[in-house]
């Protein structure tokens, strides 16, 4: 083991041959806008579990004190060499017993990644009430909960988690006092002394949440449904993410079943004194979109978006989602729908329209079409062909991917099926069009791409697995039996020419000495049983 | 299946235990934790333990250090050493007044790692330590060194060995894990320079524990391990020259999984001891 640094404290259950690096929850900048308006000017912040790079940097920059609590003993060294003004503690939770309390303490990545092998893993609860007893009167403590019931478990084919994964060690599923519902997790954090003041939904996956949402912002107009149902590229889908997602919210179901809630709950402050979030107002919802993040707001009745940080205040077109529109078309074979549809869209950047805008970010009334979040346009402005066929690709592999129904006999080719898009709207591109047409999708953030399988079904996947278990074990087997029969090989191989140095001996002596006597003696020799039986006889008779 | 399942007659013991003659006991499907360890049951280099064979390892700790590190297949079934006391409840045994002295483990190599460290100020430091009388108690490598034999039996102690830790084919190893047996129950105490198998055979059978001295060092030492320091981080308390016996019996049956013995039957079936007919 090699020497930490010093400003890592070894607290007691630190792991040695682990990290979190890469498995820890990927928040981007939805959440590091939300961490900025939390900070205490000049307080105390603890990060407890493992937390994305950017976020800890920015915590660093801010705070006055900055403490964090890592399970894993290489992660906590490399982050104190990047940080050498931070105080890393490298140990299990429940060894942690902090000196002074916290003004902040954030905890985004769950309590999941804060228990080490070394010992038997804390009750949910237990592991919260040590986090809930760092946080200072009037201080704050921000909390992700993965929901065991979330949008994205339904979308994923493979079973959660990837069971049996390295660091399931002590799954969760089987803890009785993990949080079974928001209610459920509020009551929780009430036990613990802490007040809830904001909830979040956070969206599209728990791995990578990309939107928070608060309990007043889950009535969303479809227009703002797409960054909710991102998928990632390690996904099997067996449904539509953003078919699924929406469903959820028109039943009211956006906060029940979001794939991770974030809370901010507060310590009571001391008798009269200030508590940290007295009079803030946080915000209603952060969406990310790519490499922009929006705070979605209420102006009135009406939903406005602001590009953060210093956009003016948009309002959000009601009418529904194109892509939606062309995949109902889809399903039911509708041609000559999809053809008007994608015909009036080229219409409309033909005349003009935004250059960022694709099927899943414009919404059409039934007359006109409209920008959802009209993004700033790119340096060099593209050809109005490149802006059709990437809405044109865009959709294309949208729509693969889902594993919606349509007319098209290629499955799988979203580059065919993208160029005869482009036919049927009268706008006939080729493939060097189409390639303009990607480079701008890549360009503007969060391009469309096809995952590698096909959607497929659960057990078929488990039993796929199952096998290929079996034959690694099978494999090894064969191996090993392998290696084990080539050493018997030698040693039969050995003993057998020891036999045979012995039989020539034998003979060398028979030819040497050539007497009867000899040959009946190594005959004797040779069949010892059939002596021994001749000496029995002639001792008993 | 492999040769460590046979060392210090664990495979004896367990065929004994399951009521098997344990003259040439059989193969275990499986790979033994033949000693304590504080990694997951095996050396860091583990990949002679095939997958789709299990893992028969002494405590929890092991299991889910393990699975963190990517192993499967633990079988918890506690250390052949609880199988041996559950046979041999009074071999050894004399009236608890009548035990003496300290028996005194120095930490050892093996057959393809050496161990280097100052004998002769261990010896010394041991004297000034120890109040009655001293049993050494070295690896038959060590034991064949006359040097270090001399170091020790120079200040006095008696120098022992338990044996070789023997194979299926010979018979050497059989009766080592009995003679440690009715030698920690002769004595008082069980010391030793590093935390190891002793000191919770000890411990299990009343003797009170000490770690102290140079722990000396493997040629190679893993550092998978963590090394010393790892090891003064997760039993402070059973460091020292006194240590609370109460509490190192606690941590011993702990590490040596006494809360997971298996039946007989349960290990002749996972041994793969008895003939299933093949579908």
């Amino acid at each position: 083991m090699s020497e930490a640094p010093e400003n890592v404290r070894l607290i007691g259950g630190e792991m040695l041959l682990w990290s979190d690096a890469s498995c820890a929850t990927d928040w981007g900048d939805a959440a590091l806008e939300l961490v900025r308006r939390l900070l205490p000017a000049g307080g105390r912040v603890l990060l407890a579990g493992p937390h994305p790079p950017a976020l800890v940097d920015e915590v660093a920059a801010h705070a006055a004190t900055v403490a964090t609590l890592l399970r894993s003993y290489p992660d906590a060294c490399a982050l104190a060499e990047r940080l050498p003004r931070l105080e890393v503690y490298c140990g299990d939770l429940a060894a942690f017993t902090a000196g002074a309390a916290y003004d902040l303490v954030l905890a985004l990545d769950g309590l999941q990644r804060t228990h080490s092998a070394e010992a038997p893993a804390p009750s949910w609860r237990g592991a919260l009430a040590v986090l809930a007893g760092a946080v200072a009167p009037g201080g704050r403590l921000v909390l992700a909960v993965r929901n065991d019931l979330g949008v994205d478990r339904f979308v994923e084919a493979r079973p959660g988690d990837r069971e049996g994964s390295d660091a399931q060690w002590a799954p969760h599923g089987f803890d009785p006092t993990y949080p079974n519902g928001v209610g459920a997790l509020g009551g929780e954090l009430e036990s613990a002394g802490l007040a809830v003041e904001w909830r979040y939904s956070a969206y599209p996956g728990h791995e990578a949440p990309r939107a928070l949402l608060a309990r007043e912002a889950l009535d969303l107009p479809e227009a703002l449904m797409v960054p909710l149902s991102g998928c990632g590229g390690d996904q099997v889908l067996v449904a539509d993410p953003l078919h699924l997602t929406r469903l959820a919210f028109s039943h009211g179901l956006g906060e029940d079943l979001a794939p991770l809630w974030l809370t901010v709950a507060s310590r009571p402050p001391a008798d009269g004194a200030r508590g940290a979030g007295d009079g803030q107002r946080l915000p209603l919802g952060l969406v990310e979109d790519g490499t922009v993040v929006r705070e979605i707001a209420r102006a009135g009745e009406e939903w406005v978006t602001r590009r953060l940080p210093d956009g003016a205040a948009q309002p959000v077109p009601a009418g529904r989602l194109v892509e939606e529109v062309l995949v109902e078309a889809c399903v039911r074979e509708d041609v000559r729908a999809v053809r008007e549809l994608l015909a009036g869209v080229a219409a409309w950047v033909e005349a003009g329209g935004d250059v960022t805008a694709a099927a899943d970010s414009l919404v059409w009334d039934g007359e006109r079409f409209e920008a959802v979040t009209p993004g700033p346009a790119p340096a060099e402005i593209p050809s109005e062909r490149a802006v059709f066929s990437r809405i044109a690709w865009r959709f294309a592999v949208r729509l693969l991917a889902a594993g919606h129904h349509h007319p098209w006999p290629w499955p799988q080719d979203p580059v065919r099926l993208a160029l005869t898009l482009c036919d049927m709207a009268g706008r006939p591109c080729d493939q060097a069009d189409l390639d303009r047409g990607r480079k701008l999708d890549a360009e503007l953030g969060r391009p469309a791409e096809l995952g590698q399988a096909a959607p497929t079904y659960r057990d078929l996947i488990g039993a796929r697995e199952r096998l290929a278990d079996q034959l690694t074990a099978a494999l090894a087997r064969v191996a090993r039996l392998e290696t084990r029969l080539t050493y018997r090989e030698r040693e039969l191989t050995k003993a057998r020419a020891k036999l045979k140095r012995a039989r020539q001996r034998a003979t060398a002596y028979r030819r040497t000495l050539g007497s009867q006597l000899s040959r009946r003696l190594t005959r004797r020799l040779a069949r010892p049983r059939a002596v021994a039986r001749k000496v029995l006889r002639r001792l008993s008779g | 299946m492999d040769e460590s399942n046979h060392w210090y007659g664990h495979s004896r013991i367990l065929s004994g235990y399951c009521g098997l003659p344990d003259d040439t006991p059989k193969r275990i499907q499986g790979f033994l934790q033949h000693g304590w360890n504080y990694l997951h049951g095996f050396p860091p280099n583990d990949h002679w333990c095939s997958p789709g064979y299990p893992r028969f390892i002494w405590s929890d700790v092991l299991r889910r250090r393990g699975w963190s590190m990517g192993r499967r297949g633990h079988y918890l079934i506690g250390a052949p050493w609880i199988y041996l006391l559950h046979q041999e409840p009074g071999l050894g045994r004399i009236p608890e007044a009548e035990r003496r002295g300290t028996i005194w483990y120095p930490f050892h190599g093996w057959e393809k790692s050496s161990v280097h460290g100052d004998h002769a100020k261990l010896a010394a430091e041991i004297r000034e330590v120890e109040q009655g009388p001293v049993t050494v108690c070295l690896y038959w490598l060590e034991f064949a060194n006359p040097a270090i034999r001399r170091a020790y039996r120079s200040a006095g102690f008696r120098v022992i060995c338990h044996g070789e830790r023997g194979s299926r084919w010979d018979g050497n190893g059989r009766d080592f894990l009995r003679g440690q047996l009715t030698e920690l129950r002769r004595h008082r105490r069980v010391a030793s320079n590093r935390l190891g198998s002793a000191l919770f055979y000890g411990a299990s059978v009343g003797c009170d524990i000490a770690v102290y001295g140079d722990p000396m060092q493997y040629e190679d030492e893993r550092p998978e391990y963590g090394g010393t320091a790892r090891r003064m981080r997760l039993w402070p308390e059973l460091h020292g020259v006194e240590v609370d016996r109460a509490q190192a019996a606690e941590v011993a049956r702990r590490e040596l999984g006494f809360d997971y013995q298996a039946t007989p039957e349960e290990l002749v079936r996972m041994f793969g001891w008895k003939r299933v007919g093949v579908a």
